[in-house]
């Protein structure tokens, strides 16, 4: 389980469009193993489509173009930092 | 010749000199695509991850003379992840362990999606790290070439070391080029690989190049195509909304034009009894092909156009990509029934049939939240609760205008609903405890046209799975039950009274009836005579049979699910052997709550033993169902009777 450092934020709390990169799985290493494998890669860049209504999940698309659903208590557990200039 | 294997996908040690090769890819890869080409098309293609949840195997004639076993197993992410040995990934997982532990010649190929080929790159890697021969079967040809791009496959095969070919999945040649692919590798000896270091992302975008030999620059159409249909259908407010009433619209359509398909198949199996009858005659064998066999297939039957229909329709969505995104519009408002986005179309689809419905499950990966929705969905009031509803009401509230009886309907669909999320929450803090759910994440592929070839084949499977699976079980019970009803126990009186039918005569007599009579002491409480024990016996196996079975027992010959006729009356008036009035508004409000609640479908059954492996589930399904609607039919029916009903 990795800390967050301070310019790090969870991508629950990301901007829609703002393109960010995963720096920190704060999950079981199982768990954090799944992400990856499905494409949530550590170093990965994503971005925030949309959001469910009602505290629903996020729409997120990864640099290599795949896009998913994530529930959004899980998404608060992966971190990103947020890319300047983007 | 294609066969589906069991869960434990044993590959028989006896053919283990067949060359087996090992189908494998992400979900949603296009492996099912591939397989119909090569296979000739009998594996089940979607485009939701998923959906290979059978492993279908087929023997193919190798381009050197051999021949070699192609097993289609369900799409997997990872090798190395941590997955539910339960699941169908873990499953594809531990058959692909056992491959390399065998001696028999096996092969991996593995299936990539060339329009977005650094993701599957990933799962390359892993594949290079066994100690299996390895081809890469690259698809979507036709995709990403109908953007004028290219694949470079001698730099994919230089840099891992490993043959690869790039097809398209309806290409007039594919089937001959994976073969030829197939048949080099086989042939080739086995040596020990180099594992190459290498990077997915930078070899897909040297591999996958633009006109010009360029690097690509920009997304492909199919993915800003549906960036745009996004914008609308994924929206926060309107796309909810959509999806919700797609659905209903979709539904109501299939139900539309279902019915009168079923009511043409009711009158053929009407013409057919009446043929055997004007051959055979109104003997007991006669009676017992009519009404015990044919009258059981016939129920069958006339469920096969809402099995297909609602098959097509759900194809139709999925293979759209459109499902993906129905469960992430709806996951917030599942979640609040203590299920999640995946468990809404198999639900929606239990209140036509649960045992489709309970099929369709196989596209939640959750393995908690699977069972759970197994377990949930023959609560949902499915269409054959309402021949059974029709006579209650007609028969306890006579009164009622069409409004009133259109709202006594909606209010039952409506407690389905809730006592299907109180179920859930129940199970899920009980016997699912221990269950550790996973949170909703799911790749969202992009929208792509459904292919009619596979969504026909698909109608087909489902149909002729449900002749053969469900249809067998409902002639077997229904005609055991029909023994039950017709044999009598005991001497017959001297003689029978002239006011009452014959046939109602030796039901009473039966060992049904002696049945029903033995369960008094049990359902009294709740206001059920013999007789409604005895119906509640023929119905076990599927609950429309109540109302005929009903019609035997009160003597109206030729009652059935559709016309109650006269039936509600002689319930209504039925008596004690006293004389005094059997059945109160009590006893209807309290037959209405059992139904809702009990399981009475052989068939749906059958269908949660197939999908869970074994009677454990059933099992529980019947004892949880039937002790829940006993407990909901005593409350109702001693409730009522508070209030003078």
């Amino acid at each position: 389980m990795s800390q967050p450092s301070a310019s790090e934020l969870p991508l629950s709390t990301l901007g829609c469009s703002q393109p960010a990169r995963i720096t920190a799985f704060a999950l079981e290493r199982a768990e954090a193993g799944w992400l990856q494998a499905l494409g949530l890669y550590l170093g990965e860049e994503i971005v925030v489509l949309r959001r469910a209504a009602l505290g629903g999940p996020l729409h997120v698309r990864t640099g290599v173009g795949g896009e998913f659903a994530l529930d959004r208590r899980l998404s608060a557990k992966i971190h990103v930092q947020p890319l300047a200039g983007k | 010749m294609t066969v589906a294997l069991s869960k434990e996908l044993e590959l028989d040690a006896a053919d283990s000199v067949v060359p087996r090769v090992l189908l494998v890819g992400r979900p949603n890869c296009g492996k099912s695509s591939l397989f119909n080409a090569v296979s000739g098309g009998h594996a089940r293609v979607g485009n939701f991850p998923g959906v290979t949840v059978d492993v279908l195997t087929h023997d193919v004639q190798l381009p050197g003379g051999g021949s070699a076993r192609l097993v289609d197993l369900p799409g997997t992410y990872s090798l190395e992840a941590h997955v539910d040995p339960e699941s169908d990934e873990g499953h594809a997982r531990a058959t692909i362990e056992r491959a390399r532990r065998e001696r028999g010649p096996v092969v991996v190929a593995q299936v990539l999606d060339s329009t977005n080929l650094a993701l599957n790159l990933r799962l390359t890697r892993e594949l290079l790290r066994l100690d299996l021969p390895l081809v890469l079967l690259v698809t979507q040809r036709d995709v990403l070439e109908s953007e004028g791009r290219k694949l470079d496959v001698a730099l994919l095969e230089r840099t891992l070391g490993v043959p690869a070919v790039w097809v398209s999945a309806r290409g007039a040649d594919t089937k001959a080029v994976v073969l030829g692919a197939l048949d080099r590798l086989l042939s080739r000896p086995r040596e020990h690989r180099e594992v190459p270091e290498f990077e997915p992302t930078e070899l897909a975008a040297s591999a996958v190049l633009a006109p010009g030999a360029a690097r690509v620059d920009g997304r492909l159409k199919l993915f800003k195509r549906t960036a745009a249909i996004d914008r609308w259908l994924m929206h926060p407010l309107l796309g909810p909304v959509a999806f919700l009433g797609l659905m209903a619209a979709l539904f109501t359509a299939v139900f539309l034009v279902a019915d009168p398909a079923s009511a043409v198949v009711g009158a053929g199996v009407d013409l057919l009894t009446r043929g055997i009858q004007a051959v055979l005659g109104t003997g007991a064998f006669s009676r017992f092909l009519c009404e015990g066999v044919i009258g059981g297939a016939g129920t069958v039957v006339q469920f096969l156009p809402q099995i297909v229909l609602l098959t097509v329709a759900l194809e139709l969505v999925e293979a759209s990509g459109y499902l993906a995104r129905g469960a992430y519009l709806v996951d917030r408002l599942l979640a609040l029934l203590g299920m999640g986005g995946r468990s809404f179309v198999p639900l929606l689809m239990g209140h036509a049939c649960a045992v489709p419905a309970i099929t369709a499950t196989r596209t939640i990966r959750d393995p908690r939240q699977r069972l759970k929705t197994i377990l949930v969905i023959p609560l949902m009031t499915c269409s054959a609760r309402i021949p059974a509803y029709a006579l209650l009401i007609a028969t306890f509230f006579p009164g009622l205008n069409a409004g009133g009886r259109a709202v006594l309907f909606l209010t039952l669909y409506a407690l389905g609903l809730v006592m299907g999320a109180v179920a859930s929450l129940v199970i899920g803090r009980s016997v699912l405890r221990n269950k550790k759910s996973m949170p909703l994440v799911l790749e969202l592929p992009p929208y792509r046209a459904p292919q009619p070839k596979v969504v026909a084949r698909a109608a087909w499977r489902a149909g002729s799975h449900f002749l053969r699976d469900v249809g067998t079980t409902i002639v077997a019970v229904s005609a055991a039950l029909w023994v039950l009803l017709s044999v009598p126990v005991g001497k017959a009186p001297a003689q029978l009274r002239p006011d009452v039918p014959e046939r109602t005569q030796v039901m009473s007599r039966s060992v049904a009836a002696e049945v029903g009579k033995a369960l008094e002491p049990i359902t009294r409480p709740v206001g059920f005579d013999w007789r409604i024990n005895v119906a509640l016996i023929g119905s076990f196996g599927a609950r429309e049979l109540m109302v005929s079975t009903m019609g035997v027992i009160f003597g109206i010959e030729n009652a059935d699910a559709d016309h109650v006729g006269g039936l509600p009356d002689e319930i209504r008036n039925a008596t004690t052997g006293s004389g005094a009035k059997a059945y109160s508004m009590a006893t209807g409000l309290a037959l209405l709550a059992f139904f809702l609640l009990a399981c009475q479908c052989m068939s749906t059954l059958s269908a949660v033993r197939r999908e869970t492996h074994g009677w454990r589930w059933p099992a529980f399904l019947v004892a949880y169902t039937y002790a829940a609607a006993y407990a909901a039919a005593f409350l109702v029916f001693h409730g009522a009777r508070l209030f003078g009903l």
